[in-house]
Formats: C-alpha cells, structure tokens, sequence
C-alpha cells in the first residue's frame, strides 16, 4: 500500500483536475466571452485569442447599450443594487423570524409544532407558478403588487422554511444538557439561548443563510411577475439584452459575471468561517 | 446546606412513566446516592429538582419551600453532568465561571472564585483551555469545578464518573468525599456502579422503573437487601441464587446441597416446606478439605482473578454453577474437583415466587463492628 | 511445552510511508502456544488494535512476519488464515436472526444440521441466549449483541480466537460467571485465543498471560501473577492492578546495615540492609532519585509503622479501601474485612520490604522486587 502512495496520489490528481474542469469550464468560457464583443463570441471556430474589450461592462455601468439596431437604455446596475437589497433583506429577515422559530421547534415539543413545522417547509413544495395566480390577485388587492415590501414578502417563501429546517437540525443536534447547565448556572433562557445555543448552532446558521441568499438571489418566477422594472433584480434584467436585433452575449456573459461575483465572494468567506466553525465545533464534544 | 423532599412525584412521557408517585426525603447535609439500571429515571428525577423539566404531579420542596414556581436559573443548585455537558465554545475558565457571572460578581471576586475551586481539583493550570483541549479526566474536573464553584447549597451530581477510565473513577471515588467534605453541601448523587454507591452514600436509594425499591446505608442494602433484584445489584461477583426447600429439624432450619445439610441459624420455621431461592454471596463460601463438616463436592471450572480477589467457577453435583470469591493471595484449587462449606450465617433466604427477601442472617457476618 | 500456535516475529505497522508514518507497531515479537488465552492490554492509541488487525488480515504487515501454525500467512486474506474473530462493534448481520447469525459462522464447515443444531444451542445456553435466539439484532440489548457476536466467534473451530473488547458492554451481574464458563469453554477444547482490551480486569480474569502495549511497544509479556508481583517498569506497574499501585518519588540512603527511602514531607522509610540482596543494594546506592511502588493490599497496619492520616474510608460490602494522607500523596490500603477507622484517624502502616517495588526515578525500568533484583 505504502509503495502504492505515488501512483495513487497522482491517480487522484488526474481524477480531481478532470472534475474541476469539467465544472469550471463554463464559468471560465462566460469569464471569456464577458471581455469579447458579440462578433468574436460567434465566430466560428471559437477562439481563445482575442483582443478583450472592456465594452460590455462599461455598457453596463453606464446603462447605454450600443448595439446594431441603434442604442438603448438598460437598468443593469440598478436591477443589481435590487438583487443585493431584496436578498440581504430578505435573508435578514428570515434569520429573525427563522431561527428563533428553530429554535423553539428543536426544544420545544409544544402540541402541533411538528404540523406547523412541516406546512411551512410545505411551501417549498409547491411550484412557484402554482401559486403566482391567486398570489398576483391578492397582492394587487392589498396594493403589495410592485413593492419591494411585498417581494420581500413573497421571498420569505423561499428562505423561512429553508432557514427554519436547517437550523432547527443545528439547535437538535446541541446536547440538551450543555444549555440545562447554563440554566442551572444561574442564567435565563433568553441568555441561555444568545450565549450558547446562538453561538453553537453559528456554523449551521451561516450555513443556512448563505442557502437562503443564493436562493433569494437566484430567484427569477416571483420577480418577474410581481415586479415592474425598476424593481426587478439581475435574473430579470438580464431578459434585456435579448434585443430586438439580437441576443448581445457579451453583456449577458458580463451580467453574469457581476451578478455571480456577491455570491461567489460570500460562498468563499462563509466557507472559511464554515471549516472554522465547524472544526471548533465539537457541538456534543 | 439545606434539605430536599420530593413528595409523591410523577413524570410521564406520552404513555410511559418514567417516575411512578415516587417520594423522597434527603437530609441536611446528607450524600444520597440514586442507583439503579439505566431507565430508572434517576436522571429524570435530578433534572426535575433542578427545574429544568416540570413534574406531572407532586411536589417538590428545597429547604422546605416549594419551587413548583421558581425557575432553575433561581433554584441555587450546583449539578454535574454525565457527559460533563462543558459549554464547547469557552474556555474552562469561563466554564467554571459560569455559575458566578450570573450573580454579577466583580471580575476579581469571579477570578479568585474560579481560582480556588481549580486549585482543588488541581486544573488550575489548564484554565485556559477550551474543552476540547482537555483530556477526560480534566474535562470532568472541570464539570465538577463548575458544579461547585458558587458554593451551593444543594449539588446534584448526575453519574458524574460513568465517561472516565478505571483509573481515574477510583481516584475520584477517593477524592470525591474529601472534597464534598469542604463543601458542606447536601448532595444527590446518581450512579450505576454499586462500589461507588457503597463507597460515596450516606444513604443509597435503590431505584428501578420509576420508584424506589428500597432505601437505607450501604450496610443496609448490602446486607439485608429488599428482594433477590436488588441482591443481584449489589456485590462484585455477583450473588449465588439457587433454588432450594428449606427443612426443619430439631436444630433448626437447613437446606440441602448436593446432599450436605447447610443449616440457616436463626431462620423461621415457617419457611420449611416452603419454595425459596438461598442467595450466597461469593465471599461468604470457602474451600475445605474433603472429610471437613460440610463439605460440599464440586468441580472447579474455571479461576478468574478479579482485581485484589480469586473468584472461582465451580460446579455441583447438579450441575448448578457456584461462584467461589476469595482474597488474592490465598491457597485454592485451580482445576478439578473440590470442597466448599457454605457459611449459614451469611446466606439470604428469598421467596421464590415473590422474589422478597424472607429473612438475612448476614448482618451478624463478620464485619468488625457491623454485627446487628 | 506444547506447539506454536501464533508467531510475530520483528513486526512493524507504519500508517502511512513505511519510516515515515505513524509508528503504531514497533517490532513487535511474540509466541503463543496452542491452547494459550492472551490478552493484548493497553489504552487507546497503544497498538493492541493495530496488532490484532493484522493478525486477522485486515491491516498489511509493514514489516515483519506473521505465522500461524508454523505457516507465514501475512500476506494472506483474512478469509485464508482460519481465524475466528468477535468485534468490538459486534458486526452481527441485521437481516439475520441470533440463531441465524452464529450458525453462520458453521455454514463453510459442511456439519450436519443436527450437529450444528446442538453446537447452536449449546453455545446459546452457555451465553445465556437461549430466549433471544429467534430476535434480531436490532430488537436486542447492546449487552445481548455482545453475547450474541461472541457466541459466534466461540462456535468456529478455528485455529485462533480473536476476541475484540469481547465483554466491554456484558451486564455487570452476569460478567463473573460468563468469564468462568467462557473461560472453561476455551480451556476444555483445546483453543488458542487472543483477546484485545483496554480493561486490565478482563485481562487478569480471563488469561494465562498478558501483553501490556504502550506507545506502540510490547512493555511486558508474562503472566498475570508475574506483571502483578515482578512489573518489568513502572508503566506495566501502575496500569495493571485495582486499586493501582501506590507510587511515590524517593531518594536514597544507606549505611552499612540501612537502606533508607526518603520521601516527601520529611517522611522516611529504613529497612535493614539485609532486606535487599547484595546486588540491589548496588543498584540503588548508584541512584539518587528512585520510585518506590506498593500494591493496596501489601499495605499493612500495625506497630512500628509509618504515620499516616485516614482521609477516606470505603467499605464496598467484601473489601474496605481506605486513602490515607501519607507523605504529601496518597497511600491506599485495601483490606478485606470491614474496618473502624474514622476520618482523620491517625495510623501507622508498614511497607514489607518484600512487597516494595523499586523503580528508576528517570526511565521507569524496575530496579528490585522485594529482596532481588528485577
């Protein structure tokens, strides 16, 4: 076995460079295309040699898209500053409601929690266009319709039962008798719940949010229907550039790459504090 | 210091009852040990006095004063856990702190606090470490450091030995009375090793499926246990349990084994004829020779050293299997056929059907000091 | 003496590049006879599971050869070497009743259904299975897999046992009578058995001689009476043996007819010169920092003692353990019947030369035993 170890390792360097291309190729690809006009995007064959351009992105930070047919007003930065406020917000907002609600499910056994429990993870069930009829009704009865409140509203849909299942599992999973001594110690349950259930069920609860964020941030059925353009986010806006005289790749690829950039970074910075958390961890240690 | 009563307690979850009506007197200052198999609700019952679960039905009284209505953070109980439930994410220095930052005590007064309780439990020099770094047996100090930190008056130590090695359980075992000397503290302690119970109780509550089955000194529960459950519990081998038919004679009660007359001193008549269980307790069986009065013969099957004693399997003429305990270092046979004498003065006898205990002559076994 | 059952010889277990890894096993050498039962004890971490591993088959040999029956099979799979293994995790097959999970075990031997039948139930009875043989392993206790996952182990004829933990999780009540009836069991055909476990009274209890491990090394193996009277260093000393040994820190003097030990506080032991042969007196006048041991039981009391101070008196029902404040330690004493001794109590407690263990103060390796020399 032991004389085996350099073929393995370099087995399994193979193997692991072969998944990472497989699943980076298109996000390098679109990295590409987001610094190529659309002429050397269409070129056939396609090529890696190019001279890049900073046009699109340009275009879209000035919100003036030039393109055959004449030029055109576009929302980009806006549609982004919608996406980044409807999902931080809403991702908040689920933390608040969401997480004291775990916790109240995981230790709690109160008549009827587990029904309540699973009809709110039951909203995840249903596909977001069953819903969206009698829902555009009811919003534009309530005048929610075209609000960042009632989108906000709607998005909780998504992040509060993704949010309260996750984290309940974290607040389960610490020893009931690790928060008993804290009681006993002389503390309430209020300080009992901010100082060692809070802090031990940290890494599922970033966990959760960051689910939660990138859910909210790729959501595109709710917004497109129950926002008007100056409300919608990044996977609306982007309808934009299927232009009457084409569709510009470039600046969807460029759209993409900004767009993908607040989650990605996230994903990175939660993911060490994720292998932190959990290596402290030790929950039932 | 201070006194405990549990008055008519019950605990149900769903349809199982953990605690059946059970009442509990615990005096001031006293060390009582909960034992009992696993399920038994012991550890339900300390939770109940410690607030942090509510009881169906029953009172529960601290110092005389019911705390139906007082939450745990105000019950003023010190309690360890078994699995030493440490808060992960402090340091053991603000582990042991715990207890003392809830009553807003100065920073110096918590630190001198912390100080001295490490210094009992000699982890003084690991205060900065977080659990994880701790070892077992340090992990456990530090539970108890916690549990004792703020003075309590009342301390409810839940098995706090079960998760650390042999070596470090006996240490404990003899440090533990040392240290709850200091403490003055009225105390409940719950365990599944009868040494520790006989070892660390003023009073042993013996308990199984939600009640208690019997409740006295170690002496007590040792010598003239409740029924044959109970005498199986307690001792290391265990006690020999065979099924006999006292008789009577003009000398009183015997028994017969393999055909030798084993007479039972002091033993009522009204046993004879009776379908009892003898219970014999390994100790109180010996070799002898073979013309000796009352030689049993036997055949020994196995010799199995156990700490600072033989223990010897042996066989009857019937087949029953005898357990044999002597001191180590002592002669004895190591294969083949053999002698026993059965002291009569130490045997138990047990109603067969019932499982009671019908009448122990054991408490006149040769304890210095301890014959009734 | 009889033949060779098992043979390690120069062993070694690397985790990882051999050299460079984890050194679990450090040339390890050992013989067992036929007919033998062995304990491999040490705690966690010590290499007795390593060893055990690799004489079953499931772990490669990095160095080294293994052979079973005068036959080197190192390099066979486990299922070649006809070993016969009990796990610690019980292993036992979910979709299998008891009965069917230890008849099993004699699917590959061809035995008639009759004889396999009667080995089952005799297996059962001895085990004390016989009213769970139709459950299975999920519906019975921890303690009854145990029984359970052993019975299959004990059914095998093979040529050697391999028992894992085998009584870790037994039910307090029944474990003195199972050790006596396995033990029987074992002796009465004939077989050859290795037991691995961290529990120095399973190991005492159950065989003829004990492989104390630590960090990877074999620190003694011998029999039980020897590791309790002649402990080759102070590890094998304070690990096997309950209560432990006493252990304390000494300096050494002597005069012509003295040997004396001094101890913390003042305290001082003398012995006459004769108490220790010529030889050990030697030894230890060379050292100036020694560790002197005593086993609980050795402890007496009486006259012309040294004084000590009740700290903890615990009668267990047929023992007494009594902790006495003793030279800045602890000095335990075990004694047999139950005692009067109130805390506080002043005693005077005597250390027989001839029960006094010597050891050097830098590497723990014994020095003397009682009179001679280790």
């Amino acid at each position: 076995m032991e004389n085996t170890s350099t073929l393995e390792r370099t087995l399994r360097l193979i193997a692991l460079t072969l998944v990472v291309v497989f699943f980076m190729f298109p996000i390098f690809w679109i990295f590409l295309m987001s610094f190529q006009t659309n002429e050397t995007i269409l070129a056939i064959p396609p090529s890696i040699v190019f001279t890049p351009t900073l046009s699109n992105y340009a275009a879209l930070i000035t919100g003036k898209l030039t393109t055959a047919a004449g030029s055109l007003d576009i929302a980009f930065m806006r549609n982004l500053g919608n996406s980044i406020f409807l999902s931080v917000t809403s991702v908040a907002l689920a933390l608040v409601l969401g997480v004291p609600a775990a916790y109240a499910f995981a230790r709690h056994k109160f008549k009827g929690s587990e029904d309540i429990a699973f009809t709110l993870l039951s909203f995840r069930f249903a596909p977001p266009l069953l819903v969206l009829l009698p829902l555009t009704q009811y919003f534009q009865w309530l005048g929610l319709s075209d609000t960042y409140f009632g989108l906000i509203w709607v998005y909780q849909l998504i992040c509060l039962p993704l949010i309260l299942w996750i984290v309940r599992g974290y607040f389960e999973d610490i020893s009931a008798d690790v928060e008993y001594a804290y009681r006993i110690a002389g503390h309430t349950w209020f300080a009992t719940f901010r100082k060692i259930a809070l802090p031990l069920a940290g890494p599922g609860i970033a966990a959760a949010g960051l689910l939660a964020f990138i859910f909210a941030w790729n959501n595109f059925v709710f917004a497109l229907v129950l926002a008007s353009a100056d409300k919608q986010p990044v996977t609306v806006g982007a309808l934009a550039f299927v232009t009457s005289s084409g569709i510009q790749y470039g600046q969807i690829a460029s759209a993409i790459v900004l767009s993908v950039a607040p989650t990605l970074a996230l994903a990175l910075y939660a993911q060490r504090y994720l292998v932190e958390g959990l290596s402290l961890g030790a929950v039932k240690g | 210091m201070t006194t405990l009563q549990l008055k008519n307690i019950t605990k149900r979850y769903k349809t199982n009852t953990v605690l059946d009506g059970l009442s509990l007197d615990v005096a001031d200052g006293e060390t009582l040990v909960l034992f009992g198999p696993s399920g038994a609700g012991k550890t339900v019952l300390l939770r109940l006095v410690a607030g942090v679960i509510d009881p169906d039905e029953g009172q529960i009284l601290i110092g005389g004063e019911d705390v139906a209505d007082i939450d745990a953070e105000h019950r003023g109980i010190g309690m360890a856990f078994q699995n030493f439930a440490l808060f992960p994410h402090m340091s053991a220095f603000d582990n042991i702190a715990s207890p003392l930052t809830a009553t807003r005590s100065t920073k110096d007064a918590i630190a001198a606090g912390v100080q001295k309780v490490a210094k009992l439990l000699k982890i003084d020099h690991v205060l900065t470490h977080h659990p994880k770094a701790l070892s077992n047996g340090q992990k456990q100090r530090t539970a108890l450091a916690r549990a004792l930190v703020g003075s309590p008056p009342l301390l409810l130590l839940d098995d706090p030995l079960r998760n650390v090695d042999a070596k470090l359980r006996f240490e404990m075992r003899l440090e533990l009375p040392r240290l709850l000397a200091t403490q003055g503290a009225t105390v409940v302690y719950v365990t599944q090793d009868y040494k520790e119970a006989m070892a660390l109780g003023d009073r042993i509550a013996v308990m199984s499926q939600g009640r208690i089955r019997q409740i006295g000194t170690p002496a007590d529960i040792y010598n003239t246990p409740a029924d044959i459950e109970i005498a199986r519990l307690f001792g290391d081998p265990t006690i020999n349990l065979l099924d006999v038919t006292p008789r009577g004679g003009a000398d009183g009660v015997y028994v017969e084994l393999s055909n030798v007359k084993v007479s039972l001193p002091g033993m009522p008549a009204s046993v004879v004829g009776q379908i009892c269980v003898l219970g014999l307790r390994p100790e109180s069986i010996t070799f002898t020779e073979a013309g000796a009065a009352g030689a049993i013969p036997v055949t020994v099957e196995a010799e199995t050293p156990l700490n600072e004693k033989t223990v010897t399997l042996v066989l009857t003429v019937r087949n029953r299997e005898i357990l044999v305990s002597r001191p180590a270092g002592t002669p004895g046979p190591t294969s083949g056929p053999a002698h026993i004498a059965v002291n009569g003065k130490a045997a138990f006898l047990f109603d067969k059907a019932s499982g009671a205990l019908i009448r122990s002559t054991a408490t006149s076994l040769s304890h210095n000091g301890e014959a009734a | 003496m009889s033949e060779t059952a098992l043979l390690i010889k120069g062993v070694d277990k690397f985790y990882g590049p051999i050299d460079h890894g984890v050194h679990a096993v450090k040339s390890l050498n050992m013989d067992i006879r036929k007919g033998e039962i062995i304990a491999l004890l040490g705690s966690s971490g010590c290499g007795k599971t390593s060893t055990l591993r690799m004489i079953a088959g499931f772990e490669p040999v990095s160095r080294g050869t293994i052979s079973l029956k005068g036959r080197e099979v190192q390099t066979f799979a486990p299922v070649k070497r006809n070993v016969a293994m009990a796990f610690e995790g019980y292993s036992l097959y979910p979709p299998l009743t008891v009965r069917e999970n230890i008849a099993f075990a004699l699917k590959a031997s061809k035995l008639s259904q009759s004889v396999v039948d009667q080995k089952v139930s005799d297996i059962a009875k001895l085990l004390e299975i016989e009213d769970i043989m139709g459950r299975y392993p999920s519906s019975i206790s921890g303690g009854q897999q145990q029984r359970a996952s052993l019975g299959r182990a004990l059914i095998r004829d093979a040529d050697l046992h391999l028992l894992d933990e085998p009584m870790g999780q037994l039910e307090p009540q029944l474990r003195a009578v199972l050790r006596g009836r396995i033990k029987h069991f074992i002796k009465e055909r004939g077989l050859t058995a290795i037991l691995v476990t961290h529990d120095q009274t399973e190991a005492n209890a159950l065989a003829d001689r004990i492989a104390v491990m630590e960090g990877g090394v074999l620190q003694q193996f011998d029999t039980p009476q020897m590791i309790k009277e002649r402990p080759a260093n102070l590890f094998t000393g304070t690990f096997v043996g309950e209560p432990p040994m006493n252990v304390f820190s000494a300096g050494v003097s002597g005069a012509d007819d003295t040997v004396s030990f001094g101890l913390n506080e003042g305290v001082k032991l003398d012995y006459k010169a004769s108490d220790f042969s010529q030889a050990v007196r030697a030894e230890l006048m060379k050292r100036s920092k020694v560790v002197i041991g005593i086993r609980p039981y050795a402890v007496r009391r009486g006259e012309g003692g040294v004084g000590a101070r009740v700290a903890v008196n615990q009668w267990l029902g047929d023992q007494t353990h009594i902790a006495t404040d003793f030279a800045g330690g602890t000095m335990v004493l075990v004694e047999h019947d139950r005692t009067n001794l109130a805390i506080g109590e002043n005693v005077a407690i005597r250390l027989d030369p001839s029960s006094l263990h010597v050891f050097d103060g830098d590497s723990g390796k014994a020095i003397s035993h009682g009179q001679e020399l280790a």
